[in-house]
């Protein structure tokens, strides 16, 4: 079949045609000049998804070797604190072997005594060690100097104080008898409250034995009649003996709400102040790992088994002070045992570190691998995307060859 | 005898001169849009010829055809234009967007892990929760202003629709007053075919031509906008639409009561509808839901959490302000950082910015399918492919276009070397008319001269 050619059909064909070869090329260009196959979603939007993905893989694994970083640094600390309270432990320990002779005189134990001294005051430097304004050894407690002389022969319920939100206008006071075995922190919350028209109130609340963290639905209410005062006793169910007492200091109407936070510390006998809790960050996803080493663990005898060092120390001075040969020696084996505490402890932050170690190597594989990943998806295979771009380079050249002669032959050109 | 071949001759050189002037005409209008190739209708007329008609060389069929092709491409133009902007909002190709800042919002969480106390730590994490609401409020502001865009096409439109109306109105009455002059009526249905392949880019419409040569023009549900030469025009009415009561709903002038959307279903306007009314407002639905997951998840664990006071987490995030556009930061926590409740005790430890750092990896949204990243960067997948589609749409669409257009010309347009050669057709027809008349002159002269 013959077609009719018109003008405008030689013209738009022409035209149309440029336009997709030019697209093309300038779509081949911008992928040569950004180097990325993907310059906007719509150029792949499969691939787009992939690639957030892919990077918010990649910013946590960052994430997580930033965390893993940290955690080395802390346990570094750690590990060389632990050492020369190991060194210190030896040294005490000649002492002690040196002074339980009978060689050995009352002359040379007092001044073997005042070594002593000084090795618990060194001892005391390592237990309160910090890290970037943080105690390495208080547990949870990372603001509270972990280790305080002199030690405390009965367990002590610290002052109970309300939250610094709650409004004024209620005092709060402890007393009781600690009957817990180590340190805690006691917690009461108002959960519901009714405000009466004579100024008193009654309350609803939960308690706490660990800080907060947990909390035990009482169902109690207590009644703090106006300028009067109320007690709990053993806080609910979970105070060991911890009363608290409220008194009424002018408090109005607005200065409660629910979530109000009274709390109190109670320590176990002995130096130390922080808790047995154990800081932790993210290594992995969902993967906690708790990188601090407790100062209950290394220094008390809470632990399975443990001894107390810092009493040991202490006992140990006294012996020499007091000329005590047979408590000199009975301090030996004790020593011994501190010895072998604190080196389990540092092997347990060696073990701690391995676990970095190798969760850092399975982060840094994954980090390469999403690079990798991220590439394929994204990047231009320049060598293609190159060859692609002569080639329209080429078809771009005819077109305009082609449309500089469009017109050129017509039958004007014949007719006189 | 001699006197008939006179006229014979005058005849054949008037039609000849018609058709050359017709020619002229051609040749004259070989790159005007949309114009269609007339040809004179020689026939005998006794012994003699006349130009019965000129006659505009088309195929109905295909007028029809482009006009849907321009409803089509309308609408998926509409659509690209409006999508392109979107995309180019949600565009995270080099990063530094929303999925980038989710990511160091949680991971400005771990970071307080490490160190609850840290003044730092805290201040940075509120630097960034500040720029996610900041992000989130840019990108609500950015998709409110592709709506308003599409919105105000709507309005401008329908002032297009209702001036194509009138003139093609104007241009049936005309058409009834000169249809006797066929040259003009056709310049008339010329122009009158722009005016419909416009309107069909616009709205989608079904339309004949009556026996008079008149064009009515109904919307999908059978309404007309033109009958012969009466209008039905368009018009626009606020307050009444249910998403945002700054937006046109479409009404026909004399029934503001009855809001017609719903009856244009294709060309720019239903694009333009659509976009605002249900793509844009969808993209804007999911951001919201990210966003008010996001407040209602950060703020429920940041309450279980204890700050530096010891007292209980506060909202992080204001708690009545859950949309894209609104989100923000508690004023009372940027006052006083120390109120990132970062604790799972109430003394000190970081535990709460662990769990809070967790909700990353937790699969929080649709039905516990998907993490927020994975919901967010599914949003922005959604949104690409919608360009994308677009775009191909409108490709394919050109190019039928383009083919039907060719088409058109195939049949319709000037070809140069068509007019040429009837040129020299009808040249050699008036040529040889002149020569009966000089012939038969000379024919007349011999015979005077007899007489002489």
């Amino acid at each position: 079949m013959v077609m009719r050619v018109s003008e405008n059909m030689k013209f738009n064909t022409m035209i149309d045609n440029m336009f997709k070869t030019q697209s093309s090329y300038n779509k081949l260009m911008e992928k040569i000049v950004s180097q990325k196959e993907i310059n906007r979603p719509s150029d792949d939007p499969i691939g787009m998804v992939k690639v957030l993905d892919f990077r918010e893989s990649r910013e946590s694994v960052e994430q997580y070797l930033r965390n893993i970083g940290g955690c080395e640094s802390w346990l570094t600390i750690t590990e060389s604190k632990l050492s020369a309270a190991g060194d210190l432990l030896i040294k005490a320990r000649e002492v002690a072997a040196a002074q339980s002779t009978e060689t050995a005189t009352a002359e040379t134990r007092s001044i073997e005594a005042e070594a002593v001294q000084q090795l618990i005051g060194e001892m005391f430097a390592l237990a309160n060690s910090k890290y970037e304004g943080r105690y390495l050894f208080s547990g949870t407690k990372s603001e509270e100097v972990p280790f305080s002389s002199p030690e405390r022969g009965d367990k002590e319920i610290g002052d109970a104080a309300g939250a610094g939100g709650n409004t004024s206008g209620v005092d709060v006071t402890s007393s009781g008898t600690y009957e817990g075995l180590v340190n805690k922190t006691y917690v009461v919350k108002i959960t519901n409250w009714d405000w009466h028209d004579d100024n008193a109130w009654t309350a609803t609340y939960d308690v706490s034995a660990d800080g907060g963290e947990t909390w035990i639905s009482t169902d109690d209410s207590f009644e703090l009649p106006d300028d009067g005062e109320v007690t709990i006793s053993d806080i609910g169910i979970a105070g060991d003996g911890i009363n608290l007492t409220f008194t009424d200091n002018g408090m109005a109407e607005s200065d409660i709400a629910n979530n109000d936070i009274f709390y109190v510390q109670a320590l176990a006998t002995g130096y130390y102040n922080g808790n047995g809790e154990e800081m932790s960050v993210n290594i992995g996803e969902g993967e906690p790992f708790a990188y601090s080493v407790s100062g209950e663990e290394v220094f008390t005898d809470k632990g399975e088994g443990n001894v107390d060092i810092l009493s040991i120390l202490n006992r140990l001075e006294i012996a020499l002070e007091s000329n005590d040969s047979d408590g000199i020696a009975s301090c030996i084996d004790h020593l011994e045992a501190a010895s072998d505490q604190i080196i389990k402890n540092t092997s347990m932050c060696g073990t701690k570190v391995n676990r970095l170690e190798i969760a850092k190597n399975n982060l840094a594989d994954l980090d390469l691998d999403l690079t990798g990943l991220i590439s394929n998806v994204e990047d231009a295979d320049i060598t293609e995307v190159m060859s692609k771009f002569a080639m329209k380079e080429i078809a771009l050249k005819a077109s305009y060859a082609a449309a500089s002669r469009i017109g050129n032959l017509t039958i004007l050109n014949f007719i006189t | 005898m001699s006197i008939s071949a006179l006229n014979t001759a005058k005849d054949a050189l008037l039609s000849h001169q018609t058709a050359i002037n017709l020619t002229g005409t051609n040749i004259a209008n070989v790159n005007t849009l949309g114009y269609t190739r007339q040809r004179p209708v020689f026939s005998t007329l006794g012994q003699s010829v006349e130009i019965v008609e000129i006659e505009r060389i088309y195929d109905r069929f295909l007028g029809a055809q482009i006009n849907e092709q321009m409803h089509s491409l309308g609408y998926n133009e509409a659509k690209e234009k409006e999508v392109d902007r979107v995309e180019t909002i949600f565009n995270e190709v080099d990063g530094g967007g929303i999925n980038e800042l989710l990511s160091k919002f949680w991971s400005a969480w771990e970071d307080l892990s490490a160190n609850p106390s840290g003044q730092a730590e805290r201040q940075s994490l509120i630097s960034i929760s500040q720029s996610l609401t900041s992000m989130f409020h840019s990108y609500s502001d950015g998709l409110l202003s592709v709506q308003d865009d599409a919105n105000a096409w709507v309005q401008g439109l329908v002032h297009q629709v209702n001036n194509y109306v009138s003139d093609i109105s104007d241009i049936n009455s005309k058409i009834t007053q000169t249809e006797t002059d066929d040259v003009g009526s056709n310049t008339l249905k010329d122009k009158r075919a722009e005016l419909l392949s416009g309107l069909a880019e616009i709205v989608d419409f079904h339309y004949f031509e009556d026996s008079n040569g008149l064009i009515n023009a109904f919307l999908s549900n059978g309404m007309p906008l033109v009958e012969g030469i009466h209008t039905w025009e368009l018009d626009v009415v606020t307050e009444n639409h249910a998403s945002n009561p700054s937006f046109y709903d479409v009404v026909f002038k004399d029934d503001p009561e009855n809001v017609i959307n719903g009856v244009i279903t294709s060309g720019n306007m239903a694009g333009f509808l659509e976009m605002r009314d249900t793509t844009i407002k969808g993209y804007m639905d999911s951001l919201d839901n990210l966003v008010a997951s996001i407040v209602d998840k950060v703020n429920t664990q940041h309450k279980q959490g204890y700050d530096m006071s010891q007292s209980s987490g506060e909202d992080l995030f204001v708690a009545t302000k859950t949309k894209a556009k609104n989100i923000e930061i508690s004023a009372a926590i940027i006052a006083d950082i120390n109120k990132i409740a970062a604790s799972e005790t109430i003394n000190g430890d970081g535990g709460n910015a662990v769990s809070m750092s967790d909700i990353e990896d937790e699969l929080t949204m649709n039905d516990g399918k998907s993490t927020f990243s994975g919901y967010y960067s599914s949003l922005v997948g959604q949104i690409g492919q919608d360009a994308a589609d677009a775009g191909r749409n409108v490709d394919h669409h050109t190019t039928l276009l383009n083919q039907l257009t060719n088409k058109r010309e195939e049949i319709s347009g000037v070809s140069i070397d068509e007019e040429m050669m009837t040129l020299i057709m009808y040249q050699t027809g008036y040529n040889a008319a002149a020569k009966i008349v000089t012939t038969t002159d000379e024919m007349l002269d011999v015979l005077m001269s007899l007489v002489e």
